[in-house]
């Protein structure tokens, strides 16, 4: 009789599993554990996790470390991903010609027109001229109010600007009502004499006028080729409360269309696509070339530089020469990143098209005998590298209840996702794809515009919901939490994350609504796409319809709606697919330590 | 039905009239109702308790001299959501007291360029309102 354990060493965690072998009742199973993977995988540095995980293990049936006979390793796939995002247009503004904000308490509503007129000049201005007033932050909403109706009863004023959030206050105050918009933090780079439009919107609704054209037209007295130049300040208006639009002579906005580049497929049927072409055709463009050898970008254009910061980042981290470094797969996903405009007044952002790229490299063989030697110095045990991660998971996904031959199995990691069949007759068919968790996260932080990897990874794990009282919270799903113990009233109003060591507050204020559609858009352009490119791949004579079951293990396959999100694409090809569960007891992780000890009863005599 | 009219209540005992004043700003800048009681309570926390206790939306503020404390219904007395002091410098301290839920609350400076202490009452009646209104606290 000897203790066996298995050790899987994955990107981010490493999971062990030990198992007893007897000659003649085979393998079996006592305990399993994980924990994070320290240091790059394959490099002596993950010697201290994996010491720490099989400790774990053996604590938890009461045994030494000592008492395990033979360690086996798995042989790493060699590939490791990376993901990078370009975005494709940008919008300028030239003389500042716009602001377009959201403050939450504009007051008064409608619109206005005249010329702009700054609070120190009212002593200045003229009769029978339509102005608009610009309060300076260091002016009290009492001075302002008083200020405004003494100069109307000899002026024309029709609206105003402020730039502290006093606009309700200021409104209070005067005896004729305009329309007025607050929170205009850069109040000093608006220019005296230009004519301005400004707007409200009624209770309810976002602006009309200025967000569309023709509006803009009608309150400035636009020409037609200056109408169509606004068109891009309109589109950014639109949804607000209010706005403001200036007539600067030389003012402008554009919208630039990024040179983005093209991209270059070296492989059988080599190709050439441009990013600008979107993500659809990029991802026709790679399924129709073959065995792909590498992929580069036009150098000096956006994509170029795009693929040149995934070689670097990948040759620091595998430590070969840049030269060496083979993107074999890229998933391509189309987004929308908001960005903040140049030259805007008030941080106004607009939505900017973007391309997100997950890219696989092949790397040499991970130097995994190293590894093996050290860790066997290390622990005083027998150390195994023991066949490949695919047929490993295969064999350990094969222990989930319910399962038979020929099977497949879809791991979804963090930065790969990879699948594998295996025959009746045990032959394993296997690839790896780019795009996994790691481009979920990326997609999530662009198009919320969070700029804050971590947070991004908490929204794509948990599920949300909005803190109404203090008393209760509604989920996402629509359903309503009551607690007993009243809420902390720093979550009260906000958008929560629900772990399960509590709640974690969004800072950013982004409807829930609209954090849970990036978020299940997000997983479904990338793991919907991936799952349906990988058993294409894998399946006998490439047709789905060939696989009758397919299990989830990983990473991502813990996730609370992805297995649920595949299991309804599949459901049209009546395969059997799920959330694998190794051992009966593991979940979908585990699968390859796993089947690392069973492998081993398969080679004893 | 609803008989009183919706306001957020404001129980004081000598105030400092100029947190005063920017409290209410702050509730009015929101465009919600407030009332201001003279009370004899004896300290802020059984004002400010009261006050979100007689308040229809459950949101009051109590005010003690050159203190000024944000209680919501449904708190325990003494577990204010916010506690604000307003020295003679004009110097607003925010007490960061083992109960007291926001003493890591981060308050936003507003845009103006008056008095950086009194903003921070300013904010205590926005989030007074936004309660009510049930909208994130500034």
């Amino acid at each position: 009789m000897s203790f066996i354990a298995g050790v899987d060493i994955g990107n981010s965690t490493t999971e062990v599993c030990v198992g007893e072998w007897a000659p003649n009742s085979g393998i079996h199973f006592l305990c399993s554990a994980s924990c994070a993977t320290t240091g790059t995988k394959g490099t002596p540095a993950n010697i201290h996790g994996i010491r720490e995980a099989l400790n774990q293990a053996m604590e938890s049936i009461g045994r030494e470390l000592s008492d395990i006979a033979l360690i086996r390793l798995n042989e790493a796939a060699p590939v490791i991903g990376d993901t990078a995002m370009e975005t494709l247009t940008e919008t300028i503004i030239t003389d500042s010609s716009m602001i377009g904000h959201n403050p939450s308490t504009p007051a008064g509503a409608g619109q206005a027109v005249g010329k702009l007129l700054f609070m120190e000049n009212l002593s200045r201005a003229a009769a029978h001229t339509p102005y608009i007033v610009a309060v300076p932050g260091t002016c009290s909403y009492e001075e302002a109010a008083s200020a405004l109706n003494r100069a109307a009863e000899s002026l024309d004023i029709r609206g105003a600007i402020l730039q502290a959030d006093e606009a309700v206050l200021v409104e209070n105050r005067l005896h004729r009502k305009i329309p007025i918009i607050d929170e205009v933090a850069l109040l000093d780079r608006l220019k005296d004499g230009v004519e301005a439009a400004i707007e409200v919107a009624l209770p309810g609704q976002s602006v009309r006028m200025l967000s569309n054209p023709y509006g803009i037209a009608t309150l400035l007295h636009l020409n037609p080729e200056e109408t169509h130049s606004v068109t891009p300040i309109a589109k950014s208006l639109i949804g607000k409360r209010s706005a403001v639009v200036l007539k600067t002579p030389g003012g402008n906005v554009r919208e630039n269309v990024l040179p983005a580049g093209d991209i270059f497929l070296d492989a059988e049927n080599g190709t050439l696509v441009s990013l600008d072409e979107g993500a659809e055709k990029i991802m026709q463009a790679v399924s129709g070339a073959g065995d792909i050898h590498d992929i580069t970008g036009a150098p000096d254009t956006n994509v170029g530089n795009m693929f040149s910061r995934i070689r670097q980042g990948m040759s620091s981290l595998s430590q070969t020469p840049q030269a060496d470094i083979r993107i074999t797969d890229i998933l391509a996903v189309d987004t929308l990143a908001p960005v903040l405009i140049s030259g805007a007044l008030a941080g106004e952002t607009c939505l900017e098209k973007a391309v997100g790229i997950a890219a696989m490299v092949k790397t040499q063989k991970l130097p995994m005998e190293n590894l093996s030697k050290k860790l066997q110095k290390e622990l005083g045990m027998e150390v195994k590298i023991a066949g490949v991660e695919a047929v490993m998971a295969s064999l350990g996904a094969l222990t989930t209840p319910g399962t038979k031959l020929p099977l497949a199995i879809l791991d979804m990691g963090g930065g790969s996702t990879d699948a594998a069949v295996i025959s009746m007759e045990g032959k394993v068919v296997m690839t790896h794809q780019a795009g996994a968790g790691e481009l979920v996260s990326m997609l999530i932080e662009t198009e919320l515009g969070l700029s804050d990897r971590h947070m991004a990874e908490q929204i794509k794990k948990y599920p949300l919901a909005k803190v109404e009282s203090l008393f209760h919270m509604r989920m996402e799903n629509g359903q309503m939490t009551f607690v007993e113990e009243s809420i902390d009233p720093r979550f009260y109003g906000r958008v929560v994350l629900l772990t399960e060591n509590g709640l974690i507050r969004m800072e950013k204020d982004i409807p829930m609504e609209k954090i849970v559609q990036v978020r299940r858009e997000a997983k479904r352009k990338v793991f919907v796409t991936n799952a349906l490119r990988a058993l294409k791949k894998v399946a006998p004579k490439h047709n789905l319809k060939s696989l009758s079951n397919v299990v989830l293990v990983g990473g991502s396959a813990e996730d609370f709606e992805i297995p649920e999100m595949l299991m309804e694409e599949f459901a049209a090809w009546r395969m059997v697919c799920g959330r694998g569960n190794i051992r009966g007891q593991e979940g979908p992780r585990n699968a390859v330590a796993t089947g690392l000890v069973l492998s081993y009863a398969g080679e004893m005599p | 039905m609803i008989t009183k009219k919706p306001a957020i209540f404001i129980y004081v005992r000598n105030p400092d009239e100029r947190m005063l004043k920017e409290i209410c700003a702050g509730i009015e800048e929101e465009g919600v109702f407030y009332e201001i009681r003279e009370v004899d309570l004896p300290s802020l926390d059984e004002l400010a308790w009261q006050a979100a206790n007689d308040s229809m939306p459950g949101s009051g503020i109590g005010i003690l001299g050159n203190q000024a404390a944000l209680q919501l219904r449904g708190l325990d007395k003494g577990r204010n959501a916010a506690v604000l002091e307003v020295f003679a410098t004009s110097k607003v301290h925010v007490t960061a007291s083992p109960q007291n839920h926001f003493s890591s609350m981060r308050f936003h400076e507003t845009a103006s360029l008056r008095d950086p202490d009194l903003a921070k009452c300013r904010i205590l009646g926005s989030n007074s309102a936004r309660a009510v209104k049930k909208m994130a606290f500034k």
